[in-house]
């Protein structure tokens, strides 16, 4: 069982970690998107008049469409989204602002989206990456058990943490952030499986053998309320949307509206289909809706999702994905995102300090060994210059440059490729402590001025949030600054040579101080 | 903290670590591979099947029957990849997971001849 | 929720203190069973009515949600605190316990 651990933990842990790591941030994407697109800003708009402006924004530029999609505004998300299918074609979509209703002038970035999509896609083509990933998330599951069952103190040792002592430290290390963060860890990996089953990815047989080729039904069963329906010949002038927002507040007190769906707009039988906000509640509810006729603007149809394997599937999903959290929670659901990715962190580097102390006597370590320390660097230091790359492409790309968002994407994978040159030279032909050093000591540099930078190119913007009392942009920086400090506190435990005592009586070497 | 030696999967010995010169076996590999396959492929067929042996028994409307087996089905693979590394060997690893899908596939196959 | 999390991290402290290695570390001395079972008994007792106290406050889901958060928050803190300031430590569960008829308190009128 402990071999299935340390193995399954290894060959998947470089992955798991950079999902870990790009999961945990993907919980203030909005936030992210936000600070990489300071050009917007929150204003104060009612809902109506959000989907007013949205409405005669869709009926000007795509009044011929299939289908539009709105995405009001709301404290974590300044813009109003609209998107739509249209007659033929692919899938658009314009962020508009929600006090002009005119297209936002902001430079192009995918924001916090890149962190989101790449957790779960892994920037793979369709469907590769979420087929690496949801291994993934098994692997993770059985490592995660694998790893309760091999850890027989688990009760003695709940509350043993010893500093200052090298290869016991780490493993206390790991220990406690595996086990007192437990059931987090257990909820985002068993919760990510049910998503990726959502996906009709992972577990499809039991659709087929019970709905046979119609899969489509098994969807229409899910949810009525977003049956797509063959536009009638006829055209009509679909009604106002906003009054069919009061009624949704009358019939869901206390609840916000999120996505607003209008199936053939301009046809004689259009429809509106309101969706609750996603962060009014905790399971995902897709089922849960209410459908308007779309030229008298009368409620037709409500549909409440209450079978108890639905909430059940849903509750484990909106639980993963955390919108329903406040500030508070959300910082929590954050860090406890960081202890998972620390867990990975540190199980990395124990599997290979301990590896590493049984070739103590040789100068050299073995090829595989250093395969091992070099994957390692690229895949947490590496990582960590990539994430903060992007940051730094957002503020120096000019905002005029065309794919510009593609840009700031290959910075990250130029930068994270560049670390894995930089590993491999290091390991390969000096050795591992330098290599760790120096990643750390840049990415520690580059989160630690990132504020700096975000001040001389976007300063005018983060003073504007701040006069208004949005902190967002400025927590941001401080974010970035912590991590570069604690980055740095890391890269100072690399300093000066390594010690190695080639004695015949001594066995252990002196751990990086 | 357990000595420097890693366990391994019961049985079937891996030579010490650190015997100078002493390679793992072909045999220890094998064995390790097939554990590893019947895990992977094993593991997702009695997973499956219970999905779909759920579905079709829940007293449930269909949509819903089929949601919860796809929810449960995870708790049924966890066991099933602990099982290929608890087990003596690696045969019964295989025979494990191989007998009971056989005998889900079966109940499955016999209620959607019998309904 | 407030009282809730103190609950937890007091639960928590008694629980850590029942057992010999952490007693002597953080209060110096030898253990006794009696005492040992007493500090088990109390840190129990607290985690136990931290949940109570959090499901009369909210809906089911979101007292478990943020049950599960103080719970583990508050260990993380215990865990990570006592090697280096064990009498800070020790400090947070006093004055934690203290606070606990306020945020009662709190609770109760809100």
């Amino acid at each position: 069982m402990a071999w299935l651990h340390t193995w399954a933990g290894l060959v998947f842990g470089w992955l798991l970690f950079a999902i870990f790591l790009t999961g945990t941030l993907s919980y203030f994407k909005n936030e992210i998107s936000q600070w990489t697109q300071p050009e917007i800003v929150p204003h104060k708009v009612t809902a109506a008049d959000s989907v007013n402006r949205a409405q005669h924004w869709l009926q000007d530029n795509a009044g011929d469409a299939k289908r539009w999609f709105i995405i009001l505004p709301d404290e974590r998300s300044p813009q109003l989204g609209v998107s739509w299918i249209p007659a033929k074609g692919r899938f658009q979509d314009k962020t508009l602002d929600s006090l002009t209703g005119a297209p936002v002038q902001a430079r192009e970035s995918m924001g916090g989206e890149f962190f989101y999509r790449f957790h779960f896609q892994l920037q793979m083509p369709y469907p590769w990456g979420r087929w690496l990933a949801s291994i993934a998330a098994m692997v993770m599951f059985v490592a995660l058990i694998s790893g309760i069952i091999t850890h027989k103190k688990i009760f003695k040792e709940f509350f043993t943490f010893r500093p200052r002592k090298g290869q016991r430290t780490w493993l206390d290390g790991h220990n406690a952030v595996a086990v007192l963060v437990l059931p987090f860890h257990l909820m985002i990996t068993y919760s990510s499986l049910v998503i990726f089953m959502t996906m009709t990815m992972v577990m499809p047989v039991s659709i087929l053998t019970t709905y046979g080729t119609q899969t489509q039904a098994f969807f229409d069963d899910l949810f009525p309320a977003f049956k797509t329906t063959v536009p009638a010949a006829e055209r009509m002038p679909l009604a106002a949307i906003a009054p069919m927002l009061d009624i949704a507040a009358d019939k869901w007190p206390g609840s916000r509206i999120g996505l607003i769906t209008v199936n053939n707009p301009g046809s004689a039988n259009a429809s509106v289909t309101l969706a609750r906000h996603g962060a009014d509640q905790i399971p995902h509810e897709p089922g849960t809706a209410l459908m308007f006729d779309g030229v008298t603007g009368a409620l037709k149809e409500q549909s409440t999702m209450n079978a108890a394997s639905l909430l059940l599937a849903g509750g484990i999903y909106g639980l993963h994905m955390g919108h329903f959290a406040g500030p508070l929670l959300r910082w929590l659901y954050f860090l406890a995102g960081i202890g998972g990715t620390a867990m990975i962190a540190t199980g990395l580097v124990i599997w290979l300090g301990k590896r590493k102390l049984k070739h103590a006597r040789a100068g050299v370590l073995p090829f595989e060994l250093r395969l091992v320390e070099m994957l390692n660097v690229a895949s947490m230091s590496g990582l960590m210059l990539a994430v903060v790359s992007f940051f730094w492409a957002n503020r120096l790309l000019p905002v005029s440059l065309a794919g510009r968002s593609d840009w700031e994407v290959k910075v990250f994978f130029y930068v994270w490729g560049a670390a894995l040159l930089h590993a491999f030279v290091r390991v390969f032909f000096r050795d591992g402590r330098s290599a760790w050093r120096e990643q750390l000591c840049l990415a520690a540099f580059l989160y630690c001025t990132l504020p700096v930078l975000d001040m001389a190119t976007a300063g005018s913007y983060l003073w504007a949030s701040l006069k208004q009392g949005y902190m967002t942009l400025a927590a941001l920086d401080l974010t970035a600054l912590a991590t570069g400090i604690f980055l740095a506190w890391g890269a100072m435990r690399f300093r000066g040579e390594k010690n190695v005592v080639i004695a015949s009586t001594s066995s252990a070497l002196p751990e990086a101080r | 903290m357990e000595a420097a030696s890693v366990s391994h999967p019961a049985s079937e010995k891996r030579p010490k670590p650190g015997k100078r010169g002493a390679a793992v076996s072909p045999r220890w590999r094998l064995a390790v591979a097939s554990r590893v396959a019947a895990a992977v492929i094993g593991g997702y067929l009695l997973a499956s099947l219970s999905s779909i042996c759920l579905a079709q028994f829940l007293p449930l409307p269909r949509a819903e029957a089929v949601v919860l087996s796809m929810t449960l089905s995870f708790l049924v693979y966890l066991p099933a990849v602990l099982w290929c590394f608890a087990c003596r060997t690696a045969w019964r690893a295989w025979w494990g997971l191989l007998l009971p899908s056989a005998v889900l596939g079966a109940v499955y196959a016999t209620a959607r001849w019998l309904l | 929720m407030l009282l809730a999390a103190l609950l937890c991290y007091v639960g928590f402290t008694a629980l850590c203190l029942s057992m010999s290695r952490h007693y002597a570390d953080l209060l110096g001395g030898s253990l006794s069973t009696g005492r040992s079972r007493g500090l088990k008994a109390i840190g129990w007792g607290a985690l136990l009515l931290s949940l109570w106290v959090a499901m009369a406050s909210l809906s089911i889901g979101q007292a478990l949600v943020q049950w599960f958060a103080a719970l583990m928050s508050s260990a993380v803190l215990l865990v990570f605190v006592m090697p280096y300031w064990p009498r800070l430590a020790l400090s947070l569960a006093g004055i934690g316990a203290l606070l606990v008829p306020v945020a009662a308190c709190l609770q109760l009128l809100a």
